[in-house]
């Protein structure tokens, strides 16, 4: 089962003093990105995914997505667009958009980061921005998880069995919007019943309390730890929950964004697809 | 929390010193720096020694004075960089970038 969530934990934010117009504007921005982020999901037997992006601001620029493909097996991405708030939000639907075409007609995550970063390149490098990636595919069928990297950090994967908890092997890429004709590799892993893979964003593990001391991977790790049982979505607000505790209420830094994709049983076809090309 | 930055000219290189928090609010000091590079200088280097924190509009500024060095033929030198800053640049690529970039040039 598939859910997806957006929230945004500032709806007043600092916009007291703007022009009632612009207040709009910017809560419709905000609507848009929201329902963008929160498409129509996918079912998935034998499974779970869970999305959720929380905003520094009001809008951000942290970037989630599944795309379902013909051939069964299901492409998640998670991005990170340099800056925060509306600019960053506006790049933001840019590389939805990249990502959304590029999976419609590449065979696999690298070659999507690839045609992404051809897409892209020339926008991000006249802004001076860049976006940080990681595509992965699920293959229900072979129980395989195919990805590659452009630029953004490893995600963890949770062992059902043992319980531990280590980064992905690391697969190199550069960012997207860095260099043109970049080439992504891809690494495989095989998932077992029970296991589980964490994909994030830096946001979680900079976080910071009150004495600027940040979340870091290993708090991240202690939580997923204690956690591990709990469903895709239950686990994902235990991590919400364990940052807001260590922030202690302060404003937040950074988008939070992250996603999980857990293998409950043995049987995991995804039945209810997008219809991209290939 | 701040950035600071000193500066050191010697012959045609410059040396940026860089001194604490490197992000979106503290970024923008480094723009200064870079529009009053010109054509003589050969070389621009960035000591990260003490940096304590860099986000993506950090390695933004980065990556610009890199596409700028592509645009005006200097080279760009990391000295200095710590753990923190070594990760940051690995995991996004900078190496990368400014390897190809620097070889293009060649």
């Amino acid at each position: 089962m598939y859910h997806g969530k957006f929230t945004a934990p500032h709806p007043d934010g600092s916009s007291h003093a703007l022009d009632p117009f612009l207040q709009r504007e910017i809560k419709l921005a905000k609507n848009i990105q929201s329902t963008l982020l929160n498409g129509e999901v996918p079912t998935f037997n034998g499974g779970e995914v869970s999305g959720s992006s929380l905003p520094a601001r009001l809008i951000g620029g942290d970037y989630y997505d599944f795309y379902p493909l013909v051939n069964g097996k299901m492409r998640i991405v998670i991005g990170d667009v340099m800056g925060k708030g509306i600019p960053a939000a506006m790049l933001m639907i840019l590389t939805r958009g990249a990502f959304r075409s590029a999976s419609e007609s590449t065979k696999g995550p690298g070659d999507t980061l690839r045609a992404m970063n051809q897409a892209l390149f020339k926008d991000l490098r006249a802004l001076g921005s860049f976006v940080t990636l990681f595509c992965a595919d699920w293959d229900p069928k072979h129980y395989m998880l195919t990805y590659a990297n452009a630029g953004h950090n490893m995600p963890l994967h949770i062992s059902g069995s043992t319980g531990n908890i280590q980064t992905l092997s690391k697969v190199k890429g550069a960012l997207v919007g860095g260099i043109p004709n970049l080439v992504y590799t891809e690494e495989q892993m095989h998932l077992d019943k029970g296991d589980m893979v964490f994909f994030y964003t830096d946001g979680i593990v900079e976080a910071q309390n009150t004495e600027q001391e940040q979340f870091k991977l290993e708090r991240l790790i202690q939580i997923l730890q204690e956690n591990k049982d709990k469903s895709a979505e239950e686990l994902q607000e235990s991590v919400l929950s364990s940052i807001h505790t260590f922030t202690e209420g302060l404003p937040q830094k950074d988008d939070i964004t992250m996603v999980t994709l857990k293998i409950t049983s043995d049987n995991s076809d995804i039945t209810s697809l997008n219809s991209p090309v290939i | 929390m701040s950035l600071m930055i000193n500066k050191k000219v010697d012959d045609q290189t410059m040396t940026l010193y860089l001194k604490g928090i490197v992000d979106i609010t503290t970024t923008a000091q480094l723009n200064p720096y870079l529009e009053e590079i010109t054509d003589q200088l050969k070389a621009l280097i960035f000591d990260f020694t003490e940096v304590e924190f860099m986000d993506s509009t950090g390695i933004g500024s980065i990556l610009n004075a890199i596409y700028l060095a592509q645009e005006m033929e200097f080279k760009v030198i990391f000295k200095g960089v710590n753990e923190l800053v070594d990760q940051v640049f690995d995991t996004v690529g900078i190496y990368q970038i400014l390897e190809t970039v620097q070889r293009e040039e060649i």
